[in-house]
């Protein structure tokens, strides 16, 4: 019985399961020459250290929290609200049936109208989203993915609205179809055709709206759907270097788009793997584009990514205690390096936030921007024996993860036959067992749970916003020119079954006010619709 | 497993549906494979189903139970329409259950429209099997079973196990195996070894353990008996149909990777009772 050096399990390691040393010290440590391959300097390549020299002592990331429900009115009111609160990007939440390019009066929008984000229809409820808000003086991210381009015609029309040309725009949409397949599920058109539109979106914006981040590849809602941190990043690069030979075999030059390309990481709880993730995915990243790709452009070198914290880890339960999980989490995004940073809210395992959550959500943030010093000195933790142990396993895993993906033919492939799906299914699974197995802890779950649980105060959004919404689309639909309408669909036609660029139809679609479920309807024809194997 | 054995009836057949434009899964993915390793037959509609899809889904596969999920804020407008849809096809003897993002409130409200039970998140599989197992139409509970297979062990609960040991090994010559703390619970356990029923001797490591208070209020002895089984879980469900009073609403883990929960001694007879499965959940 030899207690004196017992530990509580017979063995640890990460929720990607790679091994935990008791300790790492000097023998892991980077020689002189290794530390210059894989780390150099801030602000140079391979970036492990982050993008910039001096990161945020030059300027702190953006403080963007996603927001949008009910009604264009509503959501306005609420981004306003977020900006006098010091918020310093806005990021749109829209509804389901925004998000898989039906309208709002939809047979299958029923029930979901204004429910996970802001109702858009038509032009209108664009401006009346950004009624008040200079489109020069803010960045927008938008979460939208199969209907991109129709919803990024909708920014750049409200613009010409404002006086705002489209080359001082300024923002993100997520425009990553492929992890809609994997993962979150608001795809409408098959691959084929959906990477078409993303190129030409590429290729749209190369030209006219230089500041725009033209997609986010994300692994954040890979993440959520139960995939481990390696798989996080091994398939959102793999995804990434699909979109990159589309591009190229679109004809677009590598530097051309590279450096508008961005990403979206979770930050989950287990604080030294994923600050570990972060850190490695820029290696990878500068690496897979100056030596595989060739890119010459630095900033196509240059992993930039927004961070969510992790929906999947708050819980129903005691929901206060999510505020501590986040605050852990949103730390770790700072340690690793994040652009700009979405702190979630301690009810979103309940509802959609209410204002007093989404307000210490925001605050948590700037507690650790102003108060902890974690911003005052880059990549603090840099040659930790540890974490620097750490940075490597995780590239070598998902190195090997890409293998396998390249081996079946590249990301498209690899998605069409299910299997990245599967590979995340599994993983999500086994999470679920070793919660119930309690070998994975949950507080206030499967541990220190309480009997009595209070009822926490909900946002709710009510049914009458439905009616309001079809409303007012009727209302759209009398009072437009309906010739210009169906001359600019028949237009959107012809372009979508030849191959010009789409983007210059949908703007002028839109213009007309046609809508966004008329717009897709049209692309529906031509491109038909995905059904998932 | 013990429940279905030897019973004629087919296995509980269930559709995982997910109504509504949602595209968060990893719920309905997770039950499903979830109540397929529970033994049932699972049908999962896949994403963006309507109300009217789903229950001529539950028709034509025939099935006893529909399992609802949506996260989407969605389910006061189409889980209603999923009873509706039943109702007029005359398939109201299905059992309905939801999860997903669900206010209790509104599954206050689920519930007295025909959803029988909502789980939210942070519910296990167990506890989904288990439900359902108890509220098909037909259910299990006349079903044969088998008894469990022997007495696993007996518990002895001891101040000292180092006091204690004397008598099993100098005196009676048996040996004493298997040292284990369990922290969660307080407790150092140690097994003698004498052949097919082990004895478990039961010490308290900290005064507020629960073997700490049994020992002040009853003195040192029996602490309980428990019976070796192949699924908890099932003898769990059959132990709450019979009335029994339950410590455990789910098995958890115990010494030496078991499976085990426990049955309260005032609904038998003065001794605490045990369900004890000696191989993990996955394994089955």
């Amino acid at each position: 019985m030899q207690a004196r050096h017992s530990e509580r399990k017979a063995e640890f390691a990460t929720s990607s399961g790679i091994p935990i040393e008791r300790v790492y010290g000097p023998e892991s440590a980077l020689t002189i020459e290794e530390a210059v391959d894989k780390l150099g300097e801030p602000g140079q390549f391979p970036y492990t250290r982050g993008i910039q020299p001096t990161m945020y002592r030059g300027r702190l990331w953006t403080m963007r929290q996603y927001a949008g429900f009910g009604s264009a009115t509503q959501t306005n009111a609420r981004f306003r609200y977020l900006l006098e609160q010091g918020q310093t990007g806005l990021s749109t939440a829209f509804d389901l049936p925004t998000q898989i390019g039906y309208d709002a009066d939809h047979p299958f929008a029923r029930g979901e109208v204004g429910k996970v984000g802001v109702s858009i229809s038509s032009l209108r409820d664009m401006e009346t989203l950004f009624s008040g808000i200079p489109l020069d003086q803010v960045s927008t991210s938008m979460t939208i993915n199969a209907p991109a381009s129709v919803l990024l015609a909708m920014y750049i029309a409200v613009g010409e609205k404002q006086g705002v040309p489209m080359a001082k725009l300024s923002g993100t949409i997520q425009n990553d179809i492929l992890k809609e397949y994997v993962a979150r599920g608001t795809y409408i058109y098959p691959p084929q055709a959906s990477m078409r539109l993303i190129t030409d979106i590429f290729s749209f914006c190369a030209q006219n709206l230089p500041s725009f981040n033209t997609i986010s590849i994300s692994g954040y809602h890979m993440r959520e759907a139960g995939s481990t941190a390696v798989q996080e990043v091994a398939f959102t690069l793999a995804n990434a270097r699909a979109y990159v030979d589309a591009a190229l075999a679109a004809g677009l030059a590598v530097d051309d788009f590279a450096p508008r390309l961005s990403f979206f990481f979770n930050a989950h709880n287990q604080f030294f793997e994923e600050i570990a993730k972060f850190r490695a995915a820029r290696r990878m990243w500068a690496r897979i584009m100056r030596d595989t790709y060739g890119a010459q452009n630095p900033k196509s070198w240059q992993l930039r990514f927004h961070t969510q914290t992790g929906g999947s880890t708050l819980t129903a339960q005691q929901p206060d205690n999510n505020i501590v999980r986040v605050t852990v989490q949103a730390l770790a995004a700072a340690l690793g390096g994040t652009q700009s940073l979405h702190t979630n809210s301690r009810d979103e395992a309940l509802a959609l936030p209410t204002e007093e959550s989404a307000r210490i959500a925001l605050r948590t943030q700037q507690i650790i921007a102003f108060e902890s010093g974690a911003a005052d000195v880059v990549d603090p933790l840099g040659g930790s024996y540890y974490v620097e142990a750490l940075t490597d396993a995780i590239e070598q895993e998902a190195l090997a993860y890409m293998e396998i993906i390249a081996s079946l033919g590249g990301a498209v492939t690899a998605v069409e036959q299910g299997y990245m799906q599967r590979e995340i299914q599994r993983a999500a699974y086994e999470t679920q067992l070793r919660i119930e197995r309690q070998e994975d802890i949950v507080i206030g779950v499967n541990s220190y749970a309480l009997e009595h649980e209070p009822e926490p105060e909900l946002l709710r959004v009510g049914p009458e916003l439905e009616q309001e919404a079809c409303a007012r689309l009727a209302d759209v639909r009398a009072s437009r020119d309906q010739e210009a309408v169906d001359a600019a669909l028949k237009a959107l036609h012809t372009a979508a079954s030849g191959d010009d660029n789409l983007m210059p139809p949908i703007i002028e679609a839109v213009r007309t006010y046609a809508t966004l479920g008329e717009i897709c309807d049209v692309m529906r024809a031509v491109f038909g619709e995905y059904r998932p194997v | 497993m013990p429940m279905n054995q030897g019973a004629s009836t087919r296995p509980i057949r269930v559709l995982v549906a997910k109504p509504g434009l949602d595209g968060h899964d990893r719920g309905a993915l997770i039950v499903a494979q979830g109540l397929r390793d529970a033994g049932m037959e699972v049908v999962y509609t896949g994403l963006r189903q309507t109300p009217e899809q789903i229950v001529a889904a539950a028709i034509q596969e025939d099935v006893d139970c529909i399992g609802l999920s949506s996260l989407s804020g969605a389910h006061m407008a189409l889980f209603p329409a999923v009873m509706e849809a039943l109702g007029k096809e005359g398939a109201t003897d299905i059992l309905v259950i939801g999860g997903g993002v669900i206010p209790a409130d509104d599954a206050r409200a689920l519930q007295e429209l025909g959803i029988a039970a909502v789980f939210t998140p942070g519910s296990t599989i167990a506890q989904m099997a288990d439900y359902i197992r108890l509220h098909v139409r037909g259910h299990v509970s006349s079903a044969p079973f088998t008894p469990p297979e022997q007495i696993d062990h007996v518990g002895l609960a001891v101040t000292s196990i180092d006091q204690a040991r004397a008598l099993y090994t100098d005196f009676l010559g048996y040996s004493l195996v298997g040292f284990e703390d369990l922290p969660e619970q307080k407790i150092r356990v140690a097994f003698v070894e004498t052949g097919a029923t082990r004895l478990e001797l039961i010490e308290p490591t900290h005064d507020d353990s629960s073997v700490a208070r049994f020992i002040d209020k009853r003195g040192q002895g029996l602490h309980h008996i428990a019976y070796r089984v192949d699924d908890v879980a099932a003898w769990l469900m059959r132990a709450r149909e019979a009335g029994l009073r339950l410590i455990d609403e789910q098995p958890r883990k115990g010494a030496h990777g078991t499976q085990v929960a426990f049955v309260h001694p005032q609904s038998t007879n003065g001794v605490l009772l045990e369900f004890c499965q000696v191989e993990s959940i996955d394994q089955q």
